[in-house]
């Protein structure tokens, strides 16, 4: 059992097959029980085909919700068609609710700093947040949604709330953990308090911050679709039920995808930013 | 030049369960201006514990210390501070590291938008190459990351980022305990000129005895008491030659078996403390 051994290495194109493999086998599983639940049922609408899937995604794509289709003529040019269409609609208000929490987790961020570097700030909140950070957000919903409405806000307020104890503790972590010979040498060169919490402290967690945050993105994206699935009018959670009641896997499956795909984006965007803002920190 | 007076400086740690420990007892203490003092002992006899007391990152129970004739409450510009590890900021270039307490002192945590910062900055950058060719590094240096540095470049840049505040007082603590032997000496080299340029007040902490004779003008041992405070550690302030890099190797070998026996656990009646130890 070779391939047991600490200290194997294996080659550039053994990884690369291994790395891919569950990929194409499940690709292949898939399309293999489609084309098998399609030959004995041609109208079969849980495993669509490639085909389908494809249609589906284009009709999202250039198409306006069904709720939208009554709304006038249909636009003329493309870049049109496709800016009104349900895949742009859904994923921009998504998106929008989306940036609007990540911004709100940058107080979240100072917070946690203030905390760490200012004993009466972390004596003030630490226990209310260590206990906070226990409380299953989800199970907030519904008081979320009395007290907020079941508007923008209540959504918005359902991820800062499930996602900003974890920044704030994340930070207040990261921030102790700056060795305090670095603390002490920055005093020794006439920096004030506020010089060391921002010029010294600040700008060395802040690689790890973002990878923080980075890393709790499925978090927000997961209380975003709790709260859209429950009550929105657009989004891309609310699509994905509709389609549910519909049996629009064709539809389902693509938007799945799609949303995966966006989130891998932000992901190596972050990363990419974070290396370019920090060439100093290695391990992004 | 400022002077350093330790006047019966005891420190207590609380022991979880068992009451407090005492770590140093009635340390007193009398440094010169301008001197390049030598604290050696043995590993956790409290020779970085009286560093940081020095540095007022932490306070005595009892006794105090006096820099420049006043007490203080925090690290401040008085002394500055190489240790061993962490002595540079990661996120900085070694200009910035170098400049960086010029530039935090003019102008404060939020000073980027000050009109007068570009030129400051400028002739800050000149003053910082200036110390860097002074600690034995380029120009080219200045760009770099302190992790793209060696050991010994990093402490070279950590001398050069205290000195160019022109501090009083500069306390070293194992500064060069993690470098190779030859960086090391070259490192010894370098802050005795320095020390003899600037004509800084040098505190400097080791546990190589051979170290602390070469480099300092008067070498202090903190040897653990084996009686009265068991295991708290008093100061033995040695009448030894002041040595250097050159000297007989003989010399230098009678003399560090001579301070590491001082360095044994001492055991010397209370009453007679005052006149031993300085």
């Amino acid at each position: 059992m070779s391939f047991l051994r600490i200290h194997a290495q294996p080659g550039r194109s053994v990884s690369l097959v291994l790395s891919w493999f569950l990929f194409a086998s499940g690709i292949t599983a898939y399309f293999y029980a489609s084309a098998a639940r399609h030959r004995d049922n041609p109208d079969d609408r849980v495993t669509p085909t490639i085909a389908q899937m494809v249609q589906g995604f284009r009709d999202a794509a250039s198409k306006p919700a069904p709720e939208h289709e009554d709304l006038g003529d249909a636009p003329q040019t493309t870049f049109a068609r496709i800016q009104s269409s349900m895949l742009w609609t859904d994923t921009a208000a998504t998106s929008r609710r989306f940036l609007i929490s990540v911004a709100l987790l940058f107080p979240a961020v100072l917070i946690g700093l203030h905390m760490a570097m200012f004993p009466y700030v972390g004596a003030f909140f630490l226990r209310f947040f260590q206990f906070f950070d226990k409380i299953v957000a989800l199970s907030l919903l519904p008081i979320i949604f009395i007290a907020f409405g079941i508007d923008e806000l209540s959504k918005v307020m359902l991820i800062v709330i499930g996602v900003a104890p974890t920044i704030i503790l994340d930070t207040f972590n990261l921030t102790k953990s700056v060795p305090s010979e670095q603390i002490v040498k920055a005093f020794t060169l006439g920096a004030g308090d506020f010089a060391i919490a921002y010029r010294i402290a600040f700008r060395q967690i802040m690689p790890r911050v973002l990878n923080s945050i980075r890393l709790n993105l499925k978090s927000v994206m997961l209380f975003l679709f709790a709260g859209e699935m429950i009550a929105a009018s657009d989004g891309l959670a609310i699509r994905i039920r509709l389609m549910q009641r519909q049996m629009g896997m064709d539809t389902i499956i693509p938007y799945v995808l799609w949303v995966a795909l966006l989130l891998f984006l932000v992901d190596l965007g972050m990363n990419l930013l974070n290396r370019k803002l920090h060439p100093w920190f290695e391990e992004t | 030049m400022a002077g350093i007076q330790i006047q019966n400086v005891c420190v207590d740690y609380p022991v979880e369960g068992r009451g407090v420990r005492r770590i140093l007892n009635g340390i007193n203490l009398d440094i010169e201006a301008g001197e390049f003092i030598s604290i050696v002992g043995q590993t956790g006899c409290g020779k970085s514990t009286l560093l940081r007391l020095i540095l007022a990152e932490e306070m005595a129970t009892s006794g105090r210390i006096l820099v420049n004739g006043k007490t203080r409450t925090q690290p401040d510009r008085t002394c500055g501070y190489v240790p061993q590890r962490y002595s540079l900021f990661p996120d900085k270039t070694v200009l910035a590291n170098i400049t960086f307490g010029l530039e935090v002192s003019e102008f404060g945590p939020f000073g980027l938008f000050n009109p007068a910062r570009p030129k400051r900055m400028r002739e800050f950058r000149a003053e910082a190459l200036r110390y860097l060719r002074r600690t034995g590094l380029h120009e080219a240096d200045g760009r770099k990351y302190p992790h793209q540095l060696s050991g010994g470049m990093q402490q070279r840049v950590a001398i050069a980022q205290a000195l160019i505040l022109k501090p009083p007082v500069l306390l070293m603590d194992e500064a060069f305990s993690a470098l190779d032997p030859g960086t090391r000496t070259g490192m010894q080299r370098l802050i005795k000129e320095l020390w003899r340029e600037s004509g800084t007040t040098i505190v400097f902490v080791t546990h190589n005895t051979r170290e602390a004779l070469c480099l300092g003008t008067r070498v202090v041992a903190l040897a653990k008491d084996s009686t009265g405070e068991r295991g708290a550690s008093v100061a033995l302030d040695l009448s030894v030659p002041h040595l250097d890099f050159d000297s007989n190797e003989e010399e230098i070998h009678r003399l560090i078996r001579e301070v590491e026996s001082a360095t044994l656990p001492v055991c010397i009646p209370r009453e007679e403390t005052a006149t031993v130890y300085n």
